[in-house]
């Protein structure tokens, strides 16, 4: 089975910021990927390369057997089959929960509205918050609203999903109720890049946790290794900075 | 929700005696210029009620209004057809009549939320505008040719202050997108010509329309009064663009992000989640956009437009009524504050119901 996503020697620059450096990462069909390190490392502008929210300048960046590049239909089909869940929730605030799910498949892949809302209420009953569904955003907690997002995503019945910090922005009790969501999801089998610093989250579910600093990746493995036995100093000293509180 | 707000105490009212003394008496200064104030406000009130309805002649003849000393109303009942409808021929009045009736009436039927998709309003603009335009012309269905040159009055006042929001909105959408641009060339030449009309007056681009373009193209550039509104449609939509230009700058960079992420394409993002989060930003300064565009329409007057104040000049400047001016221009005034007035109420309303996330 070829590889979901395969990056290799990946450079992007900020001006004259060099914000990754020769990033090569290889993410099979199903396997789940927990990206981590400290603030400023370049984790965001890594995952955000993969649905071109950020253009890279050196490398390739493979998804699903599209190359990405300046092509704008090729980006669009990438876009279509990878969701992403941001920190900030990003609901559109002018719709109401049941609005922001079947917007998407409807205009892009023409999916009749009863079909669409079918979908939807499936979804959002899989992240439990059927209920909500003629609400709008602004009248739900930040737990919920990162569920939606997490169900808006998947109406699109994408097959690699990107979460970019899902949880930061939540308050503590909030956080299981999204990462139980996630674990489900992993779960099905589910193919997931995750930046997250939920280490608990991480040895759950991952196959690989990749640690970044300075725009580099420095160390990478399966969870035991990777907890267990750090190789490099930079993972250990921010390991245990992680883990300490 | 609603049960649990009713139920939490309120605040506690003060009684009305206390409240009016807390508002107009809580020094002996303030209260003296309370005092003052409300001794003013009732002697001007006093006169103005004298002036206007005590004194007034509401029907009669100029000599009528001469001998007495209140409002000389009945120059309008003498002279509101030339004031509505300009120099549009007096058997053919009812047909100006309809034509602002009908054009008042998709203006109110606009402002129901119904009626806001894209698709309905451009179907119900342009389906009346074209009825107007017949009506109004004739030439067909046995109605007799009337040309575009005599048209007149509130009438022409609404129909050119409609004829601008309809072509200089969607203009003003297309400027605020092609600034926006990532081709900096596209966004440049886009910028440019915003701001050149920005900075010119809207008197000078009307005289520019109407007395230089058929000099530079003559026989080729329509009628007059096309020419003034696609002068103000120009106007209109280099200002509303910039309006609608930093609604769509203060929405966060994440809910363009999310679109794409969901695999949406530029019209998609465009319509249906950034140009209608813009909008209702930028609310506010629209309404008094469209105020002011309202007001503005009076400056055709300078290229001989025969619009409504045009004819309410004409309306009291021949002779006889050569000295109710003051009458005339209240009676205008009080016709824009209407259509002003309701505009700013209905834009409140539309920001009192947007809060609500709708
Ligand atoms: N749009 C931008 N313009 C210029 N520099 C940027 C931009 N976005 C990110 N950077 C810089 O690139 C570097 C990597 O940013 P990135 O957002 O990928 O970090 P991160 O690992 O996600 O950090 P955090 O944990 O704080 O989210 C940072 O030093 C940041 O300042
Ligand atoms: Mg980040």
């Amino acid at each position: 089975m070829p590889a979901a996503v395969t990056i290799s020697q990946l450079n992007k620059y900020y001006g004259i910021y060099h914000a990754l450096r020769d990033v090569s990462l290889t993410v099979q069909q199903g396997e789940k990927v927990v990206i981590c390190g400290p603030s400023g490392s370049g984790k965001s502008t890594l995952i955000r390369c993969i649905n071109r929210l950020e253009e890279h300048h050196s490398g390739t960046i493979d998804v699903l057997g599209h190359v990405l590049d300046d092509n704008m239909s090729r980006i669009q089909e990438v876009r279509r089959e990878v969701g992403m869940v941001f920190q900030n929730f990003n609901l559109f605030p002018h719709m109401t929960i049941l609005e922001n799910c079947v917007l998407s498949p409807m205009l892009v892949r023409g999916t009749a509205r009863k079909e669409a809302e079918e979908q939807a209420m499936h979804f959002l009953t899989r992240v439990r918050i059927p209920e909500q569904a003629n609400k709008f955003p602004g009248e739900l907690s930040g737990g919920q609203q990162q569920r939606v997002a997490i169900a808006r995503a998947l109406c699109m019945r994408p097959k690699v999903m990107l979460f970019d910090e899902p949880t930061s922005a939540l308050d503590p009790e909030m956080i299981s109720e999204v990462l139980d969501v996630m674990v489900s999801l992993a779960q099905e089998g589910m193919t997931m890049i995750c930046v997250t610093h939920e280490m608990g989250f991480a040895r759950q579910v991952a196959d690989k946790v990749v640690f970044m600093d300075q725009g580099a990746i420095v160390e990478s493995g399966a969870p035991t290794e990777f907890f267990n036995n750090p190789q490099n100093e930079r993972t250990r000293a921010f390991l245990s900075q992680i883990l300490a509180h | 929700m609603a049960n649990s707000a009713t139920a939490r105490a309120l605040p506690p009212i003060s009684p009305l005696k206390t409240r009016l003394r807390k508002s107009f008496f809580p020094t002996p200064l303030s209260g003296a210029i309370s005092l003052a104030g409300m001794a003013f406000a009732a002697w001007a009130l006093w006169h103005l009620f004298q002036w206007a309805a005590w004194n007034a002649v509401f029907i009669g003849t100029a000599e009528d209004c001469r001998a007495a000393s209140g409002a000389c109303w009945a120059v309008i009942a003498d002279r509101w057809r030339l004031m509505f409808f300009g120099l549009y021929p007096h058997e053919e009045h009812w047909r100006s009549a309809l034509g602002c009736l009908i054009l008042i009436l998709v203006i109110i039927l606009s402002c129901l939320p119904v009626f806001w998709r894209p698709l309905r309003l451009a179907v119900l603009w342009v389906c009346s505008l074209a009825v107007f335009i017949l009506l109004m012309r004739g030439g067909v269905f046995g109605l007799s040719y009337v040309g575009e040159e005599r048209w007149g009055g509130l009438t022409l006042s609404i129909f050119i202050f409609c004829a601008t929001a309809l072509i200089g909105m969607p203009l003003s959408i297309a400027l605020a997108l092609l600034r926006r641009s990532s081709l900096p060339l596209v966004s440049v030449v886009t910028g440019m010509v915003i701001d050149s009309v920005r900075s010119l007056p809207l008197v000078t681009i009307l005289f520019a329309v109407a007395v230089v373009l058929p000099i530079l193209a003559p026989g080729s550039s329509g009628t007059k009064i096309m020419r003034v509104i696609a002068g103000m449609a120009l106007f209109f939509a280099a200002y509303q663009s910039e309006i609608l230009r930093s609604g769509i700058q203060s929405l966060p960079v994440g809910q363009d992000e999310a679109a794409k992420s969901l695999g949406l394409g530029y019209w998609h993002r465009m319509t249906r989640i950034i140009l209608p989060q813009a909008f209702r930003r930028a609310l506010p300064p629209t309404v008094s956009q469209f105020a002011i565009s309202f007001k503005e329409v009076s400056l055709v007057i300078i290229i001989g437009v025969f619009d409504f104040l045009a004819s309410g000049n004409a309306a009291y400047g021949s002779g006889e009524w050569a000295f109710t001016y003051v009458e005339v221009y209240v009676f205008m005034a009080f016709v824009n504050f209407i259509f002003i007035f309701s505009l700013s109420r209905y834009g409140a309303y539309l920001e009192r119901r947007m809060r609500v996330g709708k």
